[in-house]
């Protein structure tokens, strides 16, 4: 009840605030005229607050605790990812005046049919990004009120894209600024209790010893809404629903649905895809093989360190620095804040692990978050501290889907539906447009959300950033750096790149976890062998491209030119005809 | 964009303007100075990072020691990555705005 409280306080919160804000910036420029106010360490708490997202505020806790240690490479690929941003991308992009990758790829490589391939492209990343946002708010919004999962998938797509489509909380830099600092309390604070409440791990051996988890001393009830196939770690007896049974050490069963009992100190049954060896081997940052080995963590951190620079809803908040130095500066506060930030979903991983091993049985840890607070810390505490978690969680999923089904609505109203049909639009039927692109855009995602609802969030998100790597990351860093790019080069690279990352998740997706080894890494994150692909294609066939080139002189300066030089009337303003006539947002 | 005036002597900034032969070297080289110092930084960021799960799979015994009651090998990878990216992008920022600030003297006078 109280976490149904705070959870509609968040929401409603949000969107009243930002529907608020919103009156106060009615047009894009006022936006952005406006923002040129705001200082960088506003700036940086709003990219993180637009950043953070279920995956990280769920998913990557889920993750480490099912897997073990190594998914806390998210944690620092998240991180890195600015760091990227940082040295090739943030002060060029906010000087060349591009506020949406469209806008730079369209402006830089002087071909306005390469629209319609970026356009294709955010739409998948952040589509496939969206997903992950839904499935947390169908988790959420099951453990705060026991409704069916689909219940809050449905309804918190409903909830964002009434709100994108009424023009609340976009851009209001603000109230994302205000989200970050509400999920970073929300996770925060937790976690620094409980981890005094019990004075430090419990149970040690399971997370880092020879030992499994194990029921508490008051025996584990876990219930089934459907059969589940587990694998007892050790051997030992249970009940399920009236009937007592016995399972040996390795056994594999099948579970029908219904009450499964656990005598006290008995080894959990583990669902499938959970780490089966004891901590010392959950604990291990890195494996030996296959999906948690060297080269399934390198892939992993190539994608986060390049596919930050990729993401849509992420590049526009860059546009609110006043200038290139400007860019540089949000860009080390946000390094700073995102440090503080997931230093704690470590510690859900590992408190999860010996506190909230139900979810072992059912597979389900990507709710440890919600659930870790009043399962260690039982009676009040623990019950306000869950309603903690769970705000936060939704604050995180309703500013990164709002974020993105902008991207996702701007990019269909204009890049796609401006493309297709032609002719003059009022600024009403652009707003209509808008509007209905935002309904549109919220479709796919949930369904696919719907059929998801077995796949890992911190899985979903590692393949959004999968794609962006391999795509939009050569393209920026080749564009900004290297004038020789040519379109043609640049879009062979992004489909390329595109292509064979998209591929390798959907060949993981078919055949499962069967695949072991090398094989089985690569499938499940492809990026160390798509953005190579993705570079060399770029290289290679702008080398050989005969057409004339674009006049690369221009560009380089408006991408690298101090401010300060007087040179900004004679700066091509590549993106200002775009920018101009374009409305990420119904004014 | 005005031509410069006449009788003055040209200036940098007149190069650049004009977008001559002059002005495009100024402009590669700083582009390529900027590039060179966000490639080293690069070079120390993806050492570090690069080395530490190379470092982690080829020393398992890291475990048995013990910082801030987490193995070795979980302490690496949870804290202290995040405050060395800070420092590196607080150096290459300073030093990234003094290569523009370079660049501004040898024009804008």
């Amino acid at each position: 009840m109280i976490a149904l409280l705070a959870v509609s306080v968040v929401t409603l919160g949000t969107l009243g605030l930002g529907t608020w804000a919103f009156r106060f910036a009615r047009t894009t420029s006022d936006l952005f005229v406006a923002s040129r106010a705001i200082t960088p360490w506003w700036n940086a708490a709003a990219v993180s607050g637009e950043y953070l997202s279920a995956a990280s505020f769920l998913g990557i806790a889920g993750l480490a605790m099912k897997l073990g240690m190594d998914a806390i490479w998210l944690s620092v690929g998240f991180t890195a990812g600015y760091l990227t941003l940082l040295l090739f991308v943030a002060a060029p992009l906010r000087r060349f005046g591009s506020f949406t990758i469209s806008d730079f790829v369209e402006a830089r490589l002087g071909s306005p049919r390469m629209r319609l391939l970026a356009a294709t492209i955010v739409l998948g990343i952040a589509g496939f990004y969206l997903v992950p946002q839904l499935k947390g708010a169908g988790i959420t919004l099951g453990e705060v009120t026991g409704a069916p999962y689909w219940v809050g998938v449905v309804v918190v797509g409903a909830i964002v894209a009434v709100n994108v489509g009424l023009g609340g909380m976009r851009g209001i830099t603000y109230v994302q600024a205000v989200q970050f600092w509400i999920k970073t309390f929300a996770i925060a604070l937790p976690a620094c209790l409980l981890l005094i409440y019990l004075g430090g791990l419990p149970h040690r051996s399971a997370l880092f010893g020879a030992d499994v988890p194990r029921a508490p001393a008051a025996g584990l009830t876990v219930k089934l809404q459907s059969p589940k196939t587990v694998t007892f770690p050790r051997a030992t007896g249970y009940r399920i629903g009236p009937v007592e049974r016995h399972a040996r050490a390795g056994q594999k069963v099948t579970l029908p649905s219904g009450k499964l009992v656990l005598p006290p100190g008995a080894a959990v049954p583990l669902g499938s895809g959970v780490e089966r060896g004891p901590g010392v081997v959950w604990a291990r940052p890195v494996g030996h093989n296959g999906r948690d080995g060297p080269l399934f963590v390198y892939s992993l951190l190539i994608a986060t360190v390049l596919g930050t620079m990729g993401l849509p809803h992420i590049l526009v908040r860059f546009y609110t620095n006043p200038d290139g130095p400007a860019a540089r500066r949000t860009t080390v506060r946000v390094l700073g804040l995102l440090g503080i930030f997931y230093l704690f979903p470590t510690v859900y991983g590992l408190l999860g692990r010996v506190l909230a091993p139900g979810l072992y049985v059912t597979g389900q840890t990507d709710s440890v978050v919600l659930r870790l607070p009043h399962l260690a810390w039982p009676g009040v505490p623990g019950n306000l501290l869950s309603a903690l978690t769970a705000a936060g969680a939704f604050a995180a999923f309703l500013s990164t889907a709002s974020g993105l089904l902008v991207s996702i609505a701007g990019t269909l109203s204009y890049d796609v539906w401006g493309r297709v049909r032609h002719g003059a639009v009022g600024t009403h039927g652009r707003r209509l447009r808008f509007r209905f692109c935002a309904v549109a855009g919220i479709v796919a995602p949930v369904l696919i959300a719907l059929a998801a609802g077995n796949l890992d969030i911190g899985v979903l998100v590692g393949w959004a950033f999968a794609l962006a790597a391999s795509s939009f990351c050569p393209m920026f860093l080749l564009g900004i750096w290297w004038p020789r790019l040519s379109a043609r080069g640049a879009a062979s690279g992004m489909i390329a790149g595109a292509a064979v990352a998209s591929g390798g998740i959907f060949g993981g997706l078919v055949a499962g976890e069967n695949v072991g080894g090398a094989p089985g890494a690569l499938l499940s994150q492809p990026a160390v062998v798509s953005v190579p692909i993705a570079f060399i294609t770029m290289i290679v066939v702008s080398l050989l491209d005969s057409a004339d080139p674009v006049d690369a002189e221009p560009m380089m300066l408006a991408l690298h030119a101090p401010e300060g030089l007087g040179l900004e009337e004679l700066e091509q303003e590549p993106a200002a005809p775009a920018g101009a006539a374009r409305e990420p947002a119904p004014a | 964009m005005s031509p410069s005036p006449v009788g003055r002597r040209r200036t940098p900034r007149d190069e650049l303007a004009e977008a001559t032969a002059h002005g495009g070297l100024y402009l590669r080289r700083l582009v390529r100075a900027q590039l060179a110092l966000s490639l080293l930084a690069l070079v120390a960021f993806a050492g570090i990072l690069g080395s530490l799960p190379l470092l982690l799979f080829l020393a398992p015994a890291l475990r048995h020691i013990s910082v801030l009651g987490l193995p070795l090998p979980v302490f690496l990878v949870a804290f202290p990555l995040f405050p060395l990216f800070v420092g590196l992008g607080l150096i290459y920022q300073r030093r990234a705005d003094a290569l523009d600030e370079a660049f501004r003297d040898l024009v804008g006078r």
